[in-house]
């Protein structure tokens, strides 16, 4: 999440909304949104519906895998990157400003 | 004579053993190397993400969020992340 923090103006300059996703309670994500100095929503999905609506649930965790999706203006996904490869955003901060060179 | 060939089959045996199990050994560290084997995803590039709705709190107020709202505005990157509080 922080990594997306310190990309978060050049995401935002390529129009890209940032949200974080976990299966943790509201207040939970907000303590560590404030915490790690995050300013963009972290959404509760607490039961995990969406976390399996998008296949990522993993039962011994009872969590989500650590994935992030770039969704283009259409709805489609754009990139992915899945578990380790997650953490650095980087592929993700490229793709957007291709997009925008490309616009 | 009986003997000599339990020991022939024995150490035929042996030799086989010895030049197989490296193969074997080479192929599963092949399959392991340093990243864990992918499991398959679900949603895939160019699929359709899936609309939700979800909250979370801005220090005074729950606040919904679809990913609806985006569409035709912005992209949206959605990192699902394991639990609050760990690191990444």
């Amino acid at each position: 999440m922080k990594a997306f923090q310190q990309n978060l103006k050049q995401l935002e300059a390529a129009d890209t909304q940032v949200l974080g996703v976990s299966m943790d309670s509201p207040f939970a994500n907000k303590a560590f949104a404030d915490q790690i100095g995050v300013t963009f929503p972290l959404l509760s999905d607490w039961g995990g519906d969406v976390t399996r609506q998008y296949g990522i649930y993993v039962d011994k965790y009872k969590a989500a895998r650590r994935v992030n999706f770039l969704i283009g203006k259409d709805g489609k996904i754009l990139e992915e990157q899945i578990d380790r490869d997650a953490i650095d955003p980087k592929k993700i901060v490229d793709a957007c400003e291709r997009k925008k060179v490309n616009r | 004579m009986r003997r000599k060939s339990v020991s022939t089959i024995w150490g035929v045996w042996l030799l086989t053993a010895a030049m197989v199990c490296p193969q074997i050994l080479a192929q599963d560290n092949k399959v392991q190397g340093n990243k864990p084997a992918p499991v398959p995803m679900k949603l895939n590039v160019g699929d359709v993400a899936p609309d939700f709705k979800l909250n979370y709190f801005d220090g005074s107020d729950l606040k919904e969020v679809s990913l609806s709202q985006y569409r035709g505005k912005s992209n949206v990157v959605l990192a699902f992340y394991i639990f609050a509080f760990t690191g990444g």
